[in-house]
């Protein structure tokens, strides 16, 4: 099994500051993902939908980075990992104005032996709120690292 | 701007979500990295890319993930029911420039919480899956 300090699961490790999300931020990011539902574009349209706004499509919630000393938190086994996938829970809509905190904290670390050998996975979950301390989302990133 | 109503109750385990054909440009992939703040060689540039030991420029995990987040809400439409959960896996890396297909199918309905599975994945030109995932809508109340 692979040997890591199990102290590390569920603290955080950090969180970030602030981010002010803009009307532009959502807009330039539909541009980029060839977004058209009117909840998330039109503004006129968006008034009379179930959120009475603008919001961000939801995978918007995958685009606050996460602070300069993550990495640094996470533990590593053998080559440099790389992102293996993400799960994602959609809580709470993201809306224009709001600001955004990240906090992270190591989820589970566990070993997996496919066709091409054994490979760590190490799942780290940054939980977003907004500036109500309300969580709009949990992002759970899986860094794949092979002994 | 095609919106389905769509209801919980029309809703059946091995209804199709899309295929949305895409071609996926660079300029596109750029575009993403630029506005979400990951202009790294990798996304963006091709020699580059290639310094780090891939093929090219590839399309960063987020915007996949992106893309077959909006197959999903492109098929609710504008109906009550909202993307609660996504979730993905990166197995070969999508490289732009080539046309992408994004599909999936309704694996699980649940009545009790109005809630609906699917498998959702980003297939090549070769019919080869280079992201999979699975998502979760939840519907309002009838």
């Amino acid at each position: 099994m692979v040997d890591y300090d199990p102290a590390l699961i569920g603290r955080v490790f950090e969180v970030t500051d602030p981010v002010p999300v803009t009307a532009e931020m959502i807009r330039d990011f539909c541009r980029a993902t060839g977004e058209t539902s009117p909840l998330f574009v039109d503004e006129e349209a968006a008034k009379r939908g179930p959120y009475g706004s603008i919001v961000a499509p939801p995978s918007f919630a995958v685009t606050f980075r996460n602070g300069r000393q993550f990495f640094e938190h996470i533990p590593r086994f053998g080559r440099q990992g790389f992102d293996a996938g993400k799960d994602v829970e959609f809580v709470a809509p993201i809306r224009p104005g709001d600001k955004i905190t990240l906090s992270s904290h190591v989820k589970e670390i566990y070993e997996k032996t496919g066709r091409t050998g054994s490979m760590v996975f190490v799942v780290v979950r940054s939980t977003l709120k907004n500036q109500n301390d309300e969580i709009v989302a949990h992002v759970d990133h899986r860094f794949m690292n092979r002994p | 701007m095609p919106q389905s109503q769509r209801k919980y109750e029309d809703v059946k385990v091995g209804d199709a979500l899309g295929p949305q054909e895409l071609f996926l440009s660079k300029e596109q992939v750029r575009a993403y990295a630029r506005t979400t703040g990951m202009w790294v060689p990798r996304f963006t540039d091709d020699e580059g890319a290639r310094k780090e030991g891939l093929p090219g420029m590839i399309t960063p995990g987020n915007m996949s993930l992106a893309l077959l987040s909006k197959l999903v809400t492109d098929w609710l439409g504008s109906s009550d029911a909202r993307l609660v959960r996504v979730g993905t896996t990166y197995r070969q890396p999508v490289l732009p420039d080539h046309t992408i297909i994004l599909q999936g199918f309704v694996t699980h309905t649940n009545d009790a919480d109005r809630t609906a599975d699917m498998d959702i994945w980003i297939e090549n030109e070769e019919a080869e899956r280079l992201v999979i995932g699975t998502a979760t809508v939840q519907f309002g109340k009838s």
